[in-house]
């Protein structure tokens, strides 16, 4: 290294901590810097953000790739919308019914989906999504059917005497982004406890990881459990921001969104979650892209993804992060 | 009341052997690639509206539609099988997923795109009705039986006696030894994939005069209605799979008579999950081959 090189590498500032300030800011201030439909996008996104993280956990930190992330969304939708239309009961309590009905869902489907291997455990995850929007089309009494449930209510709170409704789009927005960063927080958590190193050691060699005493299959429904947690609540925020639940809400099309997200983002990272949702979800539906020029889109993006690009923006998020933070 | 029950299995066996056409590309596929193909119905779809367009367009008589339908998917699939399938060899499973996933969304997404979302009805085909043994049965409907028992006997010699069969087999078995001993194994890919995609062309053009709709989304219906017949059949496993699809075509005739019409489309999944519980490698595979 010569005597330049040095001196220049001293001359770099660590940037990271203004950058991160900056970023918190702008998500702050979104709704007051961009129009409504950019606030809409960003929330579309947020709402994306949260099947995502879980689905991240499965694939991307236990190595266990998933299709039923869609079903257990629809599920989620499905709770905090009946409950919001026939109870009227505030937002936190619908979101923690579907994120626990979610979960409690998870346990019965996931103890004989995990028994499977690779393509059939796919498949099986893909099972519970059709067999999912069966049931929301034909259990009439409960879900009326493909007329679906319309008008959910604005979320609102209730605390003791004080009370208020989430109403318009930005307080919307508020609200998504304090559940999305608290999503990203526990993830991030999880992640970084023993737990999360037992979920990426049977990520890298499942057989290895039962030698060493980790009990993997706990923990491989544990995590299923959690990321349908984490798709259940992104259900409900979905059911209260759409006010519209159907039983198009169980489908491929919501699993494909969601692999595209963690994939693209970068699997096994949170940072290329937060990104991706926001470039593939909230960057097409802010371009008011067709539907099926997306969809065409996203093909291409899975094939790039697939075999050159194998582990998404992620490498390319780093590298700028390291930059930011002075390293050549 | 016994009748009813005849006839509601013979149409399962006909619904069945629609489903065999298209699942035994799709197994063979994953024999030489250990990937499932979630394109798959895309190329009966393809197959289907390249017949439509040949009908209504250019006004040609059915059979030489099936020509166009078969010839126009082999053209996609030559294109989709060298730039796609054959990397796919020797990649992860999860690989195999997600591309053949990205492929379904841009062929399905495409011909949206062109022709529009709607239902298009197709007319041609061979629809009056026959008598065989006291049933009256369209003919399409015997048709499409026929060509299935063809297309069952081919691929067994054709796997069994000849070179490109050979070959797929062994490819199947052992892609490094194929490797060793001078095996084109991307060629075999390749031929494989072709055929299995004009097969699935095949049955849906053999099937549009019987379903008369035609609709860029009826790929995706048909890939989930023959990913649990692949699965319950055993991966790879030809006659494994011919039965599985006529188990699932006779259970959703009976379900739709009998149960409702409405949860038909669900049969499928809810044996696969049921089955996968008590044979989870496969209704006709003794032990995993995969």
């Amino acid at each position: 290294m010569s005597l330049a090189d040095t001196a220049q590498q001293i001359r770099r500032r660590d940037l990271r901590l203004p950058l991160a300030a900056i970023l918190v800011v702008v998500a702050l201030a979104a709704p007051f810097i961009g129009s409504r439909y950019v606030t809409h996008s960003l929330i579309i996104a947020l709402i994306f953000m949260l099947p995502a993280h879980g689905l991240n956990l499965l694939v991307g930190y236990t190595g266990l790739l998933s299709l039923a992330q869609a079903a257990f969304f629809g599920i989620g939708a499905y709770a905090a919308g009946l409950l919001a239309v026939h109870y009227g009961t505030p937002f936190y309590v619908n979101a923690t019914a579907a994120g626990l009905l979610a979960g409690a869902c998870a346990l019965p489907l996931g103890i004989p989906a995990l028994r499977l291997r690779a393509t059939s455990f796919v498949m099986c995850t893909l099972g519970f999504v059709i067999i999912g929007q069966a049931i929301a089309k034909n259990w009439i009494s409960v879900t009326r059917g493909d007329m679906g449930l319309s008008a959910i209510p604005k979320p609102h709170f209730a605390l003791g005497p004080l009370s208020f409704t989430v109403s318009g789009t930005t307080s919307f927005y508020y609200m998504a982004l304090a559940i999305g960063a608290l999503a990203t927080l526990a993830v991030w958590m999880i992640v970084r406890s023993p737990a999360g190193r037992n979920m990426i050691a049977i990520r890298e060699n499942e057989t290895l990881a039962e030698s060493l005493g980790v009990p993997t299959w706990r923990y491989k429904l544990l995590v299923f459990i959690i990321s349908a947690v984490f798709a259940g609540v992104g259900g409900s925020l979905y059911a209260h921001y759409l006010t519209v639940v159907s039983p198009l809400t169980f489908q491929m099309y919501y699993s494909t969104t969601m692999l595209i997200i963690v994939l693209g983002g970068g699997a096994g990272t949170i940072s290329g979650v937060v990104f991706g949702s926001l470039l593939f979800v909230g960057l097409t539906e802010a371009l008011r892209i067709t539907p099926e020029l997306r969809m065409i889109a996203y093909g291409l993006c899975l094939l790039v993804l697939v075999f050159w690009f194998k582990k998404g923006f992620a490498p390319v998020l780093n590298r700028f992060w390291d930059m930011i933070g002075g390293a050549k | 009341m016994f009748s009813t029950v005849i006839e509601q299995i013979v149409n399962g066996i006909v619904t069945g052997s629609v489903y065999a056409i298209v699942a035994v590309g799709m197994t063979m596929i994953f024999g030489v690639l250990r990937a499932i193909n979630f394109a798959h119905g895309e190329y009966y779809m393809l197959g289907t509206f390249g017949a439509w367009f040949a009908v209504d367009y250019l006004g040609l008589s059915y059979e030489a539609s099936i020509i166009v339908g078969v010839l126009s998917t082999i053209i996609v699939a030559y294109v989709v099988g060298r730039l796609v399938m054959q990397r796919m060899v020797g990649a992860p499973a999860e690989a195999g997923v997600l591309a053949t996933l990205g492929i379904a969304l841009v062929l399905q997404n495409t011909v949206i795109l062109v022709f529009g979302g709607g239902y298009k009805f197709f007319s041609g085909g061979y629809i009056e009705p026959l008598s065989v043994l006291g049933f009256s049965l369209a003919a399409q409907r015997i048709l499409i039986l026929v060509v299935c028992l063809l297309v069952f006997i081919g691929l067994e010699l054709m796997v069994t006696y000849s070179r490109m069969g050979k070959s797929m087999r062994a490819v199947s078995q052992n892609v490094e030894c194929c490797e060793v001993v001078g095996i084109d194994v991307p060629k075999v890919v390749l031929h494989t994939f072709i055929l299995g995609a004009a097969l699935a062309a095949l049955s849906g053009v053999l099937t549009a005069p019987v379903n008369v709709s035609v609709y860029g989304g009826m790929g995706e219906l048909i890939t989930f209605k023959t990913l649990p017949i692949i699965i319950m059949g055993g991966l790879g496993n030809v006659r494994g799979t011919f039965f599985a699809a006529m188990i699932l075509g006779i259970a959703e005739s009976l379900v739709a008579t009998y149960v409702g019409l409405q949860f038909r489309d669900t049969v499928g999944f809810a044996t696969l999950i049921l089955m996968l519980m008590w044979r989870p490698y496969g209704l006709f595979s003794t032990q995993a081959r995969f």
